[in-house]
């Protein structure tokens, strides 16, 4: 198979394995707010594991670091931008009437970095890729589950949330073709781009997971479940090394 | 090149690593006005470097063995934890605080501390790859101590403790260093089996105390926005920092 279709493949698994995020709410279709946290707390430690290995991807300390600094700036300016920085992510009960899209449309930027993250690692690696597609599609199923839960309490039908979720993943399917596409043609971007998945995702986890897990379920489930999220991603990723 | 090291110069050269530590307080001599929003950033900071310092143990445990090193990195979590819950029934005072911040303050020393235990071990068994190896190492650790002393005072010196005393905490946080430094050098064969478990250890205790003390308390006090901007600028730094030595 054409290696660009492999990536098109594997993003698109990763952006449909955030439909699994709604089986829990099949049972609990209004979850407690532990459940919220841990989910946070799941995506959060996964994304970290996902941040590490990308920086074990890269030689050049300067540019990884220099990517890495832009990813930071980057999904710090896109929550200011999008007036988001101090939004309420996890709100269950029905927020005002722009609550639904501004959360739509923080999803959708959040998976542009995963995006970068899978591209630029299938660029370097395509078993590498491989493993960076998984850890995010982990990600996604706690992410989305958090997601659908969070649409649903604006009015929308199980269906409809989970439509939408998988849809807020599109941008990552978007720009894993892209990136390693232009990585083939412009191979220098490619450690520019690991680094800013990996500092873009490394803020992402601190602003928008991490800070709606703590309010959610408290400090100590949270910091053993992220950690053990970060523990199995580092143990997938040396059963396949 | 493989000029045989006496065990006293390994001592020394550790032992000046271990006070390179102390020059992380330095920069904490300009910290004037300290509002509960300073404390947040300095945890924030500290939390990023700590978290970028573990990504480095972790990527060197891992060539030693990844299953040990995750083990190990279990072990370290659940020593944390076991630390704090056994401190949450006593009053803690640490220097001048008391309650939630003086377990904090004690836990970040402890935590530091098991971390320069992993390392003194690693570093007493590179010393056995001669002499230019290992003048080489004890300058990049030396430099690397920095920011270690820098992620300690951070979390102390808000808190009211003076320079000179955040400055002997970061010395002594690395006191392992050259006292585990000897034997491992002496019985380098027999040490190298438990680096990955000792790396793996301190990498898991720093990443969860992160975890359960840090970040939250950032977090309280700080828009979570610029908590995130200092923690993950942090760690990219101390990525850079330890792949430049």
């Amino acid at each position: 198979m054409d290696p660009i279709l492999l990536v098109l493949l594997f993003s698109s698994g990763a952006a449909l394995a955030g439909s699994l995020g709604v089986l829990p709410l099949l049972r609990r279709p209004r979850p407690p707010k532990a459940w919220m946290g841990w989910g946070n707390a799941v995506a959060g430690g996964a994304m970290l594991g996902a941040a590490y290995a990308l920086s074990r991807s890269v030689d050049e300390s300067l540019i990884l670091a220099g990517g890495g600094v832009l990813g930071v700036l980057f999904t710090h300016w896109t929550h200011s931008v999008s007036r988001t920085e101090t939004l309420d992510l996890n709100l269950l009960e029905e927020g005002d009437a722009t609550y639904g899209y501004r959360i739509f449309l923080v999803s959708t930027l959040h998976s542009g970095t995963e995006g970068v993250a899978i591209g630029a690692a299938m660029a370097a690696d395509l078993g590498f890729g491989a493993f960076m597609a998984l850890a995010i599609a982990a990600h996604n199923v706690a992410e989305s589950g958090v997601l659908v839960a969070v649409l649903r309490g604006q009015g929308l039908s199980l269906l409809q949330g989970t439509g939408l979720a998988v849809a807020a993943n599109l941008t990552q399917v978007l720009l894993a073709v892209t990136l390693y596409a232009v990585a083939g043609a412009a191979p220098a971007i490619l450690p520019w781009a690991a680094g800013f998945a990996m500092g873009g995702m490394v803020n992402l986890v601190l602003v928008e997971l991490l800070p709606e897990s703590y309010r959610q379920a408290g400090r100590t489930s949270i910091a053993l479940i992220g950690a053990l999220a970060l523990a199995m991603v580092l143990l997938v990723q040396g059963a396949l090394a | 090149m493989s000029v045989l090291l006496d065990w006293s110069v390994v001592l020394a050269a550790a032992s000046l690593t271990a006070l390179a530590t102390g020059l992380g307080a330095l920069p904490f001599a300009f910290v004037k006005r300290v509002s509960p929003r300073t404390v947040a950033y300095s945890e924030a900071l500290a939390a990023g470097l700590m978290l970028g310092a573990s990504f480095g143990l972790l990527a060197s445990g891992t060539e030693y063995g990844n299953l040990q090193t995750l083990t190990g990195a279990v072990l370290g979590i659940l020593f944390i934890l076991g630390t704090d819950r056994w401190l949450d029934s006593y009053t803690v005072r640490f220097e001048e605080s008391e309650g939630a911040s003086g377990r904090r303050m004690l836990l970040v020393v402890l935590v530091m501390t098991v971390h320069s235990t992993a390392e003194g071990i690693a570093v007493g068994a590179g010393f056995g790859g001669g002499a230019t190896l290992a003048t080489v190492m004890t300058l990049a650790i030396a430099v690397h101590n920095i920011p270690e002393g820098i992620a300690i005072s951070a979390v102390l010196r808000p808190r009211g403790t003076s320079v000179a005393r955040c400055a002997g905490w970061s010395i002594f946080s690395s006191l392992p260093q050259p006292l585990l430094a000897v034997p491992s050098f002496l019985f380098v064969e027999s040490v190298r089996p438990g680096l990955p478990w000792a790396i793996g250890f301190a990498a898991g205790a720093m990443i969860f105390m992160v975890l359960l003390e840090l970040l939250p308390e950032a977090l309280e006090e700080a828009p979570r926005g610029w908590v995130g901007l200092v923690t993950s600028l942090g760690l990219v730094g101390m990525i850079l920092f330890q792949q430049l030595l």
